[in-house]
């Protein structure tokens, strides 16, 4: 069995009256590419952001990489290398691609509180190569915010990606893709998984993607995780099925 | 801005290849300092005094760019540490001042040495309470603070001189002739525009601009988003108390006004009149207010009504200032491409310096 990356532990978070995580159980061993499905609502993104540092856990533990970041700020835990990629597309709209990849490399190399070097003669290689291995190297000086839906997927995987992240986060990574794309980016992330053992959470609703991609598959529903298991066990699962199907309560 | 120098159109050679560079700010600089040179030519001191009035009052509006263009935040009270920067050297002067009102050379310029430390201390301490805050209630606070320096320095009769402000700082007889003073402030303004320009170009300086794009991204690439904008507030509090610096030997005094939330409108108002999209911006908005409030001001007291109407037709014939119109309009046409440089450089096209 491979080394446990990430570990959670009886998570929870409430907002208001609302319980939106309930004692959530998680481990991701390295490696690994999991993916979490569930209805809208069913907390998908508030878990992300409770490992990511955006949300503060109400109680529970997050460990990662043998390290406590229960709590943590954002910018700390992307710093012990934990990346994400939004579902929204989150980027720097008005900078172009390229400059929007160069400051995530900049970022992840520490070459941010340099303020007399030119920006664009330092880490130039590593911020191609970022730009060519998201399909995105033809359009190096577009604006990123006039990027189509699809190209700015992209660019929002290739600035989680540059960070070099040891456990990669990536919220519906094909939302507004075409089937062309949602081909491309998914071999990317598949490739990058088996090449560079990089280790692969993520949510999506197009369940072709889930089962043709996913070593494992999580349900979350209502903030509790109802099963989880190979994508055939998920699939052939009765209350997996009902849940997707809206008739039971659980 | 994704010019990829495929002219189309017209334009003779060297004037499209100008057009072509991605950047308008780096020629602007060097056409505007060659100019400058020449400034102590025109007949009489008058205009050599404005001349230094453009320079000091630029370097002021330019480091408020930092904040307001490339940051994204706005600074109400950003003459807060030019005005710290002045009373710093001023201070310094008035101690080394002997009871004949000379002063050496050294004391002079261990004076005005002495006030950008001041304005970049000032800053660090109101910065670390305003960085916590963004958008209005940024510049709501950097305000209030503003404000309550000028109480302090207004207020303060045994150390500041209050009310009365600071009288009778003759520079050493070498800096007394108007054409000295202005070369000298010419070069001073000039290096520390070189320094500015050296970090908007720099990682550090992209950082800025992913935090007024997109704060929330920021965080989640690994930055420590109010350090940053600890950092730049300090750096812009510093470049402003070194125009503040220069303010005092140039008209003889200093007074609380300088910290006053009008000379903050200042630096607004000509960032807003050159362009806040670009460098070089606040330096044309310096020239056009401070030449126009020289000449208006010859015939007129109506110099806010002037002002006003002024900023009145920037906002609504150039959004996004003089720069932007002479960048979108006339450059691009060059270009041959309509769009080309559409976001300016510091990539903030919009004359207001929010979120998208």
């Amino acid at each position: 069995m491979n080394q446990t990356i990430l570990e959670v532990t009886n998570l929870n978070k409430h907002f208001g009256g609302i319980h939106v995580t309930r004692d959530v159980n998680f481990r991701m061993a390295e490696g690994e590419q999991s993916a979490i499905i569930g209805p809208n609502g069913a907390g998908k993104s508030t878990f992300f952001n409770l490992l990511t540092g955006y949300h503060k856990p109400n109680s529970g533990r997050v460990v990662f990489d043998g390290q406590d970041i229960t709590g943590k700020a954002p910018h700390i835990v992307a710093r012990m290398g934990i990346s994400r990629a939004f579902q929204v597309s989150n980027i720097f709209p008005r900078l172009t691609v390229l400059e929007n990849v160069r400051s995530a490399v900049h970022s992840h190399t520490g070459a941010t509180m340099n303020m007399f070097a030119r920006a664009d003669r330092i880490d130039v290689k590593e911020t191609r190569e970022c730009l060519l291995l998201c399909g995105l190297g033809g359009k190096p000086d577009e604006i990123a915010g006039h990027l189509s839906q699809g190209d700015k997927k992209k660019l929002e995987l290739a600035i989680a990606l540059a960070s070099q992240p040891k456990l990669l986060f990536l919220d519906e990574p094909t939302a507004g893709m075409s089937l062309e794309e949602t081909e491309e980016t998914m071999n990317l992330v598949d490739r990058l998984n088996r090449e560079l053992r990089l280790t692969v959470l993520f949510t999506e609703h197009d369940m072709s993607v889930v089962f043709n991609h996913a070593n494992r598959v999580v349900l979350l529903h209502r903030g509790e995780i109802i099963i989880e298991g190979s994508p055939e066990q998920v699939r052939d699962d009765e209350t997996v099925q009902k849940i997707y199907l809206g008739e039971q309560q659980i | 801005m994704a010019s990829d120098g495929q002219d189309s159109s017209g334009g003779s050679g060297w004037l499209r290849r100008v057009a072509a560079r991605r950047h308008i700010s780096g020629p602007v600089i060097v056409v505007l300092g060659i100019g400058a040179l020449f400034i102590p030519l025109l007949p009489g001191e008058f205009w050599t005094d404005v001349g230094i009035e453009i320079l000091i009052l630029g370097l002021f509006a330019m480091s408020f760019n930092l904040i307001y263009g490339f940051m994204g935040q706005i600074s109400f009270g950003h003459a807060a540490y030019f005005g710290l920067g002045a009373y710093g050297t001023a201070i310094l002067f008035r101690e080394f001042t002997d009871g004949t009102g000379e002063i050496t050379m050294t004391q002079f310029f261990v004076a005005l040495l002495a006030g950008p430390p001041v304005a970049a201390i000032g800053a660090l301490v109101v910065g670390y309470f305003c960085v916590r805050l963004t958008g209005i209630y940024f510049a709501i606070l950097t305000l209030a603070f503003g404000e309550l320096l000028f109480y302090v320095v207004f207020s303060w009769y045994g150390f500041t001189g209050g009310d009365n402000g600071i009288q009778r700082l003759l520079p050493p007889p070498f800096f007394r002739d108007s054409t000295v003073y202005y070369y000298f402030t010419l070069t001073v303004v000039s290096a520390a525009a070189y320094l500015m320009w050296r970090m908007i170009w720099s990682p550090f300086g992209y950082v800025l601009r992913t935090m007024r794009e997109n704060k929330l991204r920021t965080e989640f690439l690994g930055i420590n988003v109010r350090r940053y904008m600890l950092v730049n507030f300090t750096v812009a509090g510093a470049f402003a108390g070194v125009a503040g610096a220069l303010w005092g030997p140039f008209t003889r005094s200093v007074g609380p006004l300088l910290l006053g939330w009008q000379e903050s409108g200042i630096a607004v108002f000509m960032t807003l009149i050159g362009g806040a999209g670009y460098f070089a911006g606040p330096a044309v908005g310096s020239i056009v207010y401070t030449f126009l409030h020289a000449y208006v001001t010859g015939f007129t007291v109506y110099w806010p009504l002037t002002i006003g109407v002024i900023i009145l037709l920037i906002v609504i014939f150039a959004p996004g200032g003089l720069l932007y119109s002479i960048d979108t309009k006339l450059i691009a046409r060059l270009r041959g491409n309509g769009n080309s440089g559409a976001n300016g450089e510091s990539g903030n096209s919009s004359s207001g310096g929010e979120e998208p």
